[in-house]
């Protein structure tokens, strides 16, 4: 779009695994204990299907294709019913079975039971069909889906070259552009030189290497350039081991930083509106609801909540908001600024509002016992880029879900960043990150400033100030992730496959986001996302919001079993 | 008729397997709703309804994957390569860096094929599963690189946005060094696609023609084409096999320009508005037609209206396969399908 730009180049990057150049790419570690989430969800989960992306049990294959039928049937000729199928909120597309069901029951609200089709009853079984074509170098071997087999190859094994669409999957990596120089080229070279340098504790070849990356990095231009000489910079502290790794920034500029965040691309604003989605819908037809925000900062989310509450046909409930924000280190109480605030949105709009503010160090100091919980009020518990940052001492996060769920919250809304920044090896940190910092960077180059597209970022313009100050803000998570260790380095993200199992091993399931909030958050990214290339993602109920085709930021919402 | 419902089910369940039979059907089903009576389509829905994957720069069965998005054209193509073999690496860096400075190969002829996937122009993106899936499994089978191309799809972009996109595509392939090979170090192209990629293919495969750019062969799987006239395996087979006439002529007006008839030479390549081919240094073609798709008298009229015009085609006739037999590795015409290809593509590397 931008002319002056010059042709990029590309360079991939796989994570080092050991030996193999044909690795398979299946559920994978998960987590250092090596449990597998896939094994236990996909047992007896139709190969075939699930190599395109659909989750259909064996067993339920001729079900599946009944409704199917059925629909057809109910469908097949009726325009009208057709659009109201297209107009009502659909679930998780991969689950065919509750994808389907959930029409039919939407379309007649008395079901019938479907005609049951002794077609398909003689129609052959999955196993014949799924014989193996010995020899067939083009598929790979599939397992015998015998639903008691018991030796059906476990996804986390060996050699089974399994193909997982799941985007979700930990172990890829995308594209990093670079600039077409040579120079670009061996800056990236010389980065992963560095850093596998740092992990084989060979400091000195370390430090050659991130001083020539530092002068490469200048060479360069645009987003390439600047998110290099975060990753230098963030080298240099480890190396020289700088004290402290990163500079402790008072919580009121880390949140000035993040405003500008904010403003300059649509990530934030899109967590917020989802959760908000997610929120509301929870909130149906309540009278009095409470929210619990784990990261208050200076409320952003929180005013396009009220708005909704208040134009709800029926009038709106009485709301709650209860804050949680670090102590401010100057004796002024930040928070309940935030609060008098929202408190004055709330008088214009005429919605009955209280505000709490809680000052905590850490989200697991608290106990649901100071919440001062209501019985005829429904919570909903609100965690914006926070929960990644208890991962950084042990217990913290089991502490906190159980607190959470002691509240008995209606849900909890969960934004996090989609990446693995928290593994063991720091070589693979550095590359996971780097990857995704540099899509960030990339998307954030092509903000608001004229590149095509949209002019500016929709309704204000992005300041060159926004988009500096963005800058800083990833900077500071990128010197974090690389530089710091044990419980400085807070930026531990993980991805919507990691949190799954912490979640489900806390005792919640998941509550899938429909496509009406996923239409929504569309509709509001073509309007404010200056760049064309930021992309929703529906997965397993959840949305991400990425840039081209790598999720970046997940929402997802959760509720207790 | 609820009634004729039940038969024509009947009928395409005695033909495909049940795995085909559900996919199939539930693309159906969901494509029904999308499309709406006024000529407008359910976009966000069709987004978060199609199963789509990342790309993978971690070999599976032995193919890559990464997405490339070309700055001046904003067109986003997703690449498959075949992994080098484990005594190439010399990867010290230990992370597995890959370079996209080098030609595929100085000695080896590798094919690159630019693949438009289907989806009747509206439908899918290059990492829709499907596609994914079968482009990985096509770079595997030539051992060369797949480069899928994101065309801007209808009725959002009319004829010809697909079409220069494809164009954009192709001279991007040649322009590239990274996929060079062979002694005579070019870009070995071929064209290819299903559906309406296989329309695609043919398009810019003439203008390819018709501007003097090299495309060694086109490959189109039960190509999207029509007319204005009704041709006898459309009535015969409307409604049977997945597809109801109503529906191609929905896709038409989504594509055609508006006013325009299906006689548009976009559409009806040897009809009263094509424009010849004789003469012309057009690729050679595997035209590849199902024998329960009720196009195929379309796809036919376009095998014969190629020798005519004096080109190297060859027609591929599966008598009882439907569309869409080539998702899944299921049924013999699959087999098939891959064995013809991959000759066709080896006869012009030899």
């Amino acid at each position: 779009m931008n002319p002056n730009h010059p042709q990029k180049h590309i360079i991939t990057y796989s994570t080092p695994s050991p030996g193999a150049a044909t690795s398979s790419v299946t559920g994978g570690d998960v987590t250092e204990k090596g449990k597998n989430m896939w094994d236990e969800e996909d047992a007896g989960v139709d190969e075939l299907l699930a190599m395109l992306g659909y989750k259909v049990k064996s067993a339920d294959m001729v079900d599946v294709a009944q409704k199917i039928e059925h629909l057809e049937g109910v469908l097949g000729n009726d325009d009208e019913l057709s659009q109201i199928a297209s107009d009502s909120v659909h679930y998780n597309p991969s689950d065919l079975n509750s994808w389907l069901e959930s029409m039919i029951c939407e379309l007649n609200p008395s079901p019938e039971p479907p005609m049951i089709d002794d077609s398909f009853m003689n129609a052959t079984l999955p196993d014949s069909e799924l014989q193996a074509i010995a020899g067939n170098a083009i598929y790979p071997p599939l397992k015998k889906l015998k639903p008691n087999c018991s030796s059906s190859s476990s996804a986390s094994a060996s050699a089974s070259s399994t193909y997982n669409p799941n985007p979700n999957n930990l172990n890829q990596n995308q594209v990093v552009l670079v600039d077409s120089q040579e120079n670009g080229i061996r800056l990236v070279h010389t980065l992963m030189a560095c850093a596998e340098a740092v992990q084989q504790e060979n400091f000195q070849l370390a430090e050659s290497l991130v001083k020539q990356a530092g002068m490469l990095a200048v060479s360069q231009a645009g987003a390439m350039r600047k998110v290099a000489t975060c990753f230098v910079e963030a080298l240099a502290r480890r190396i020289y081991r700088l004290s402290p790794p990163t500079p402790q920034d008072p919580p009121a500029f880390s949140d000035l930083l993040q405003m500008h965040f904010y403003e300059t691309c649509p990530y934030l604003k899109f967590a917020h509106f989802t959760a908000n989605q997610a929120i509301l819908e929870a909130f149906a037809g309540k009278k009095k609801v409470h929210v619990i925000d784990f990261g208050m900062k200076q409320g952003m989310q929180w005013p396009a909540l009220m708005q909704a509450l208040a134009l709800r046909p029926g009038g709106p409930p009485t709301f709650r908001l209860t804050g949680i924000g670090p102590p401010s280190g100057d004796n002024t109480d930040h928070l309940q600024e935030v609060g008098w605030k929202l408190a004055q949105l709330a008088e214009t709009v005429h919605v009955k509002f209280e505000f709490r503010g809680f000052i905590a160090g850490s989200l697991a100091d608290l106990e649901p016992a100071m919440f001062d919980l209501r019985t005829d009020e429904v919570l909903a518990v609100n965690s914006v880029f926070e929960l990644h940052q208890l991962l950084a001492r042990p217990g913290a996060i089991e502490k906190v879900l159980s607190a959470v769920k002691e509240m008995k919250p209606e849900l909890l809304t969960v934004v996090e960043q989609e990446a693995n920044h928290n593994g063991l090896n720091f070589l693979e940190r550095f590359t996971e990150s780097l990857h995704y910092y540099s899509t960030l960077f990339d998307s954030l180059e092509s903000s608001g400033t004229g590149s095509g597209g949209l002019d500016g970022g929709g309704i204000l313009p992005v300041t060159n100030q926004d988009k500096f100050m963005s800058e800083v803000y990833l900077g500071k998570q990128i010197c974090n992730v690389v530089a710091c260790e044990g419980t400085d380095r807070v930026e531990r993200h993980e991805t919507l496959t990691q949190w799954k199992i912490r979640l489900d091993s806390a005792g919640f399931e998941a509550v899938h986001l429909g496509s009406n909030a996923f239409k929504q958050a569309s509709m509001l990214l073509a309007l404010f996302a200056g760049g064309d290339g930021y992309r929703v993602e529906e997965d397993n109920g959840c949305l991400m919001l990425g840039w081209h085709t790598r999720p970046l930021i997940t929402t997802s919402a959760w509720k207790i079993r | 008729m609820a009634g004729s419902n039940e038969i024509n089910a009947n009928e395409a369940k005695k033909v495909v397997p049940l795995h085909t039979w559900i996919l199939i059907s539930n693309f159906k089903l969901a494509y029904n709703m999308l499309r709406r009576p006024d000529g407008t389509f359910n976009r966000e829905l069709a987004e978060f309804l199609d199963r789509k994957v990342s790309a993978n720069t971690v070999p599976v069965d032995g193919v890559y994957s990464f997405d490339v998005v070309d700055r001046t054209t904003s067109l986003l193509n997703r690449i498959y390569r075949c992994a080098p073999p484990e005594s190439e690496s010399g990867r010290q860096l230990g992370a597995g860096i890959i370079e996209l400075e080098k030609p595929l190969s100085s000695t080896e002829i590798v094919p690159v094929i630019i693949f438009f996937h289907g989806g009747s122009f509206t439908h899918s993106s290059a990492n829709s599963a499907i596609y994914d899936t079968f482009c990985r499994r096509l770079a595997g089978l030539v051992h060369g690189v797949v480069v899928s191309v994101n065309y801007r799809r209808s009725p959002e972009h009319r004829f010809p946005c697909a079409y220069e996109d494809g164009w954009e595509t192709l001279k991007w392939v040649h322009s590239r060094s990274w996929l060079l090979s062979g002694k005579d170090s070019k870009v070995h192209v071929y064209l290819a696609g299903d559906s309406s990629g296989g329309n695609i293919a043919h398009h810019v495969a003439h203008r390819a023609a018709i501007s003097g750019v090299e495309v060694l062969g086109n490959i189109l799987l039960h190509p999207l084409f029509g007319g204005e006239e009704r041709m006898e395996s459309e009535r015969k087979l409307d409604g049977k096999y997945f597809v109801k006439l109503q529906d191609r002529d929905w896709y038409w007006r989504a594509f055609l320009p508006e006013g325009e008839t299906r006689d548009h030479p976009a559409c009806n390549i040897f009809g009263p508005r094509g424009s010849s081919l004789t003469g012309l240094n057009f690729p050679k073609s595997l035209v590849v037609v199902a024998g329960l798709d009720l196009v195929q008298d379309w796809q036919l009229a376009y095998y014969e209206g190629l020798q005519r015009s004096g080109q190297d085609v060859k027609l591929l006739f599966l008598k009882k396969a439907t569309i869409g037999f080539y998702f899944l590795p299921n049924n013999e015409h699959f087999y098939t399908l891959m064995e013809e290809m991959k000759n066709f593509i080896k006869s012009g590397v030899c």
